[in-house]
């Protein structure tokens, strides 16, 4: 247990969107072809030729 | 290792304000930009509520002093300083072009809640979880779309929590804020059983590329 | 300090902030955290990065679905059939995530410029 004195709540609000700015935690695709996991660049990932792909696709059903 | 706070143009002298577990600033520089850096023994660091804090409050006071400003996330380090103009190099043009972009602007979030989780579709039918999502998808687009009309970027974020119908970041020029926070008011009108948080103005985040470099 | 945590522009609703911040929690888990790379946080990063994959492509498949739905391009029977596949795929992310301890914000996908796509 803290003896802090606990935050106002808006302040614990700012706080935490502060850090999930600052941490990004999680999974960031970046550009169409990184993806980062944690800051770290891991795969290059052809999204762009995939997210092509499943337009093409839809347009094709379409018609 | 050579830690990055944020990578600038025009940067006009460091803030008075140190850095991760206390270490100074220092200003490097590489493909013509301007960099915020310190230096640290090599390994990890640690995410302590400390060390976050360090970092935003630098890259809080490095906004005032540059033309634009991509903010690092926290832990990019480099083994030595080759490595780090080696990334800085590789990626000259896109950091210039996001720089332009978020140049004069700020980054205001929005999150919007449900009432309640969702309801677990998992006994229902097929047909109904598909109705649930259709209007799961079209709500947030609802909310999205008029807000990001007025900014010059924005972007959202996607399966966050089962109560979080909208996590959106948008780059706003300074100019147009007031009639950002209106069109939210009109949102919030629209939709009284959601809540809205809206916070900022930030550092621009959520548009450096890859987080910075 | 007080200055830097000052941030909140506007919240409105019923006034939940408790629930604003129990769900802000729920992104970041246990905080503080390290960052580091001992070897199960590697696999645990694998588990991450693939799983969020999988996330990407069932929203993709998800949403190209809802828009043939809303033109009216589904039988009834497919709708079904989606939708109990959706749902399969649904259940069994949350049991994978579990399995990784791996939680929400873990999985989170910042689609920056993608984000038309969804």
């Amino acid at each position: 247990m803290s003896t802090v004195p606990e935050r106002p709540l808006e302040q614990q609000i700012t706080l935490l969107e502060l850090v999930d700015r600052v941490l990004n935690k999680g999974v960031t695709l970046t550009g169409d072809i990184t993806l980062s996991v944690a800051d770290v660049d891991l795969v290059y990932v052809g999204l762009r030729v995939l997210l092509t792909t499943v337009s093409t696709m839809e347009r094709l059903a379409a018609e | 290792m050579i830690y990055l706070y944020a990578i600038a143009e025009g940067l006009d002298g460091l803030p008075e304000v140190l850095g991760v577990d206390g270490a100074p600033l220092v200003h490097g520089s590489a493909a013509g930009l301007d960099l915020v850096l310190s230096e640290h023994a090599a390994g990890e660091l640690d995410a302590s509520e400390e060390a976050v804090l360090a970092h935003a409050r630098v890259v809080e006071a490095l906004v005032a002093r540059s033309a634009a400003l991509l903010p690092a996330r926290f832990g990019r380090g480099f083994r030595d300083p080759d490595a780090l103009r080696e990334a800085i190099e590789g990626r000259a043009a896109s950091l210039r072009e996001a720089l332009a972009q978020v140049r004069g602007c700020v980054e205001v979030g929005v999150r919007v809640l449900r009432p309640e989780p969702a309801p677990p579709p998992a006994a229902e039918s097929g047909r109904a979880y598909m109705e649930a999502r259709l209007a799961h998808t079209e709500e947030a687009r609802e909310l999205h779309e008029p807000l990001a009309a007025l900014a010059r970027a924005a972007t959202r974020t996607v399966g966050a929590t089962p109560r979080l119908l909208l996590s959106g970041a948008y780059l706003v020029e300074p100019g147009e804020l007031d009639a950002f926070r209106s069109r939210v008011s009109e949102l919030e009108a629209a939709h009284p059983e959601l809540t809205f948080v809206t916070t900022g103005p930030w550092p621009p985040y959520s548009f450096a590329p890859g987080g910075e470099t | 300090m007080s200055d830097e945590l000052d941030r909140i522009l506007g919240v409105t609703g019923s006034g939940d902030l408790d629930a604003v911040a129990g769900e802000l929690d729920r992104l970041q888990g246990a905080f503080p955290r390290r960052v580091n790379a001992d070897p199960e946080k590697v696999e645990k990063g694998l588990a991450q990065l693939v799983l969020t994959l999988v996330e990407l492509l069932r929203q993709l498949m998800e949403r190209q679905a809802l828009r043939r739905m809303e033109q009216g391009n589904l039988t009834d029977e497919q709708i079904e059939r989606l939708g109990q596949t959706f749902m399969k795929l649904e259940k069994r992310m949350e049991e994978l995530k579990a399995e990784f301890d791996l939680e929400d914000g873990d999985l989170n996908l910042n689609l920056g410029p993608l984000g038309d796509l969804l």
